[in-house]
């Protein structure tokens, strides 16, 4: 820079026209020589601050963006009802009764005159025969009512993170808090699978002021010069297409967000096939992942492990994503699922007094009390799978309308647990406890193994509006319908796992590009119990309330989200 | 009810003082995709006579200089040919994909 500056006014010189006085030329090479000290300070005060700069860009390493939503909602839930029952082999009771198994029925100590007394209705229909084969061993009277929360806040922050690892090489995570007002315990007490600490939704649950790890992996590109990628870690499968619309987003993960809106950790092989086939957007994905771990971390002291590693892996294709048209299609299998996994919940009283009568002496004494306990699913319950096919299309005048549908498949395989089996209720049996003092309900087996297939759909649009946007979304699951969207951040439940309908309608105002208010309703008419879990048989709402059929967990018939948020992304 | 009324009124108001939202610079980016891939790519690819360009290249605030000052100082000849509508076009699609823009958060 220097030496073209000194060029420059050496040819001012040397051209200067040989007609002026000496005078002038004289004062004028005075100036010229004043400026290029002017220039030539200007020039090292600039170095010194380039030099900061370069160094500070070098060692900051990281780029950190995120964004912060806080959320009112109005939440409104319509016949919960519990109807608690297990379903009992009785022929396989009676049988063991008369053979003096369970003890002397007419001694009011033996263990089968103690449950004969605490269960009068029951020995009686015993006693008169009206209980053979597998019936509901009804648990606790129903109970019916509407919920009204009027008010439930949440704020959700993210922070997000990329660096730059090498020209091909990129590392990408999100640091997730997701709390509702005033509550930082980090567990719920258990009353569905949503009020579930776990590793899968615990990004999508309100979970306290914890910073989790929603997601950290790195890519590594165009190996070996090929269009092959690789990308190991804990996956950005949640907030995926077209669940990023309604978000107000750009996709926010790569599998479809109908089939998969889950915390998972894994791997991906990905090749970027639009590069041969001239298709833009066309990427073809393996993607494997672990679900569960059996072993460390878990059993009993010294094993005493009965569950599985659950591993899932498949295919994700984008068959077409050129900016207006997007076509997804998904195939998944997940092998040795089991009947949960490990998290931690609040133990609800009620379950107490069911099953735990000695404990539940004690509790009735701390009403207000909760013990927090860490729960590890009992055993492997089946296989399944999951396929989807999803389009979006994105308008010239930013009309977007989407279409998708999904298909899950489930495989039990027999073994139930205290919840049930594979999409499946269990069968109990009566035994003896360790010390022969008191009957025991046993889970040993599933009603059926026959293969339950279900199937989604999800439709929308959004269109400009004054201010912003609006949008209008449905969703159906069918009785079966089982898909891994639990993390889904609705708190009445992911609305994608629904078995039944969901409507929404919401209104985005962009108050400026980095920031909006959205305000949203959502109206959930569930016509299946057990949305969002493969464990238990999914039963009819209208059933449950009826009391001819029964669920371990409360059920809830319809409910609706009112909601206002406002999102700034920084 | 008198709350939803509240509700309703500010909303009314809200929606009649709201216009239409318009991007950062008010083009079209889904025409300026089109454009830059006609215009653009044709010399910024690989092997072509220009370096290879993606809209990553620059920064939001760089493209939006290069737009106002530069005006592809390289190569006068291939803004004038364009149109001031179909330059605002290219410009909002780099822009809204810049280095430093809201990118998809897929793998990959």
């Amino acid at each position: 820079m220097r030496t073209l500056i000194s060029i420059l006014v050496a040819n001012a010189l040397l051209f200067s026209g040989a007609g002026f006085t000496a005078d002038i030329d004289a004062q004028k090479i005075a100036d010229l020589k004043q400026q290029l000290a002017d220039i030539t300070e200007e020039l090292d005060d600039l170095n010194s601050r380039v030099d900061k700069t370069e160094r500070h860009t070098a060692l900051d390493r990281i780029q950190i963006t995120g964004d912060f939503r806080t959320k009112a909602h109005s939440l409104h839930f319509q016949n919960v009802t519990w109807n608690p029952a297990m379903k009992v082999n009785f022929s396989d009771f009676g049988a063991k009764a008369m053979s003096g198994a369970f003890g002397d029925p007419s001694s009011a100590t033996s263990p089968l005159g103690k449950m004969m007394a605490a269960n009068p209705e029951l020995a009686a229909a015993f006693q008169s025969g009206m209980l053979q084969g597998v019936m509901p061993y009804v648990l606790a009277p129903q109970t019916q009512q509407d919920i009204d929360n009027d008010i439930l806040y949440t704020t959700r922050l993210r922070l997000d993170l990329k660096a730059k690892v090498w020209d091909n090489v990129s590392f990408a995570g999100r640091l997730s808090m997701y709390k509702n007002w005033g509550d930082s315990t980090g567990v719920k007490v258990f009353d569905s699978w949503n009020s579930f600490t776990m590793d899968g939704t615990s990004s999508g649950n309100t979970s306290g002021d914890w910073l989790r790890v929603e997601r950290a992996y790195f890519d590594w590109k165009n190996i070996n010069g090929s269009n092959t990628y690789l990308s190991i870690g804990r996956r950005p499968s949640t907030y995926g297409p077209p669940s990023h619309y309604r978000e107000n987003e750009m996709r926010g993960g790569t599998p479809s967000g109908h089939l998969v809106n889950f915390n998972f950790d894994g791997a991906t092989l990905g090749y970027n096939l639009g590069e041969i086939t001239g298709i833009e957007g066309q990427v073809v994905r393996f993607c494997y992942g672990q679900g569960f771990e059996s072993q460390f971390g878990n059993g009993e002291m010294f094993g005493d492990i009965i569950t599985k590693d659950t591993h899932l892996g498949g295919f994700n294709i984008d068959v077409i994503n050129d900016g207006t048209n997007f076509l997804q299609m998904t195939l998944f299998g997940a092998k040795d699922i089991n009947d949960g996994f490990k998290g931690t919940m609040a133990f609800p009283t009620q379950l107490a007094g069911i099953f735990a009568p000695t404990m539940y002496q004690d509790m009735q004494k701390f009403e207000n009390f909760n013990f927090v306990t860490r729960v590890q699913p009992s055993g492997v319950i089946g296989d399944m799978f999951l396929g989807g096919l999803g389009y979006a299309r994105e308008t010239e005048n930013d009309y977007k309308w989407f279409a998708s549908i999904g298909w899950t498949r489930a495989e039990p395989n027999g073994n139930a647990g205290l919840f049930g089996g594979m999409l499946n209720d269990a069968v109990f049996e009566a035994e003896l406890n360790s010390t022969g003092t008191e009957i025991i309900m046993v889970p040993k087996e599933t009603v059926d193994t026959d293969t339950k297939d279900g199937y989604g759909v999800y439709i929308g649009m959004q269109m400009p509006a004054p201010g912003g946007k609006f949008g209008l979304e449905y969703n159906y699951g069918s009785e079966y319908w089982t898909p891994f969207t639990q993390a889904q951040d609705d708190p009445i439940g992911s609305k994608l796992a629904t078995r039944g309908h969901v409507a929404e309608a919401y209104y985005i105002f962009d108050i400026n590009p980095r920031m909006f208010i959205k305000l949203a309703g959502l109206y959930y008419d569930f016509e299946y119990t057990g949305s969002g879990t493969p464990v238990g048989a999914p039963q009819k709402v209208d059933d449950v309330i009826a009391g001819t059929a029964y669920s371990m967990l409360p059920v809830v018939d319809t409910a609706y989200d009112v909601n206002a948020s406002l999102t700034v992304n920084f | 009810m008198k709350i939803n009324l509240k509700v309703a009124i500010a909303m009314a108001l809200f929606l009649s003082l709201g216009s239409q939202a318009m991007a950062a610079e008010g083009g079209n980016p889904k025409k300026g995709k089109h454009l830059y891939k006609k215009e653009c790519k044709a010399c910024h690819s690989v092997g072509t006579e220009g370096p290879e360009l993606t809209p990553m290249a620059k920064t939001m605030s760089q493209w939006d200089r290069f737009f106002k000052r530069d005006q592809h100082k390289a190569k006068p000849e291939v803004f004038k040919a364009l149109s001031e509508k179909d330059l605002k076009d290219i410009q909002q699609f780099l822009y809204d994909h810049a280095a430093d823009s809201d990118q998809p958060q897929t793998c990959g």
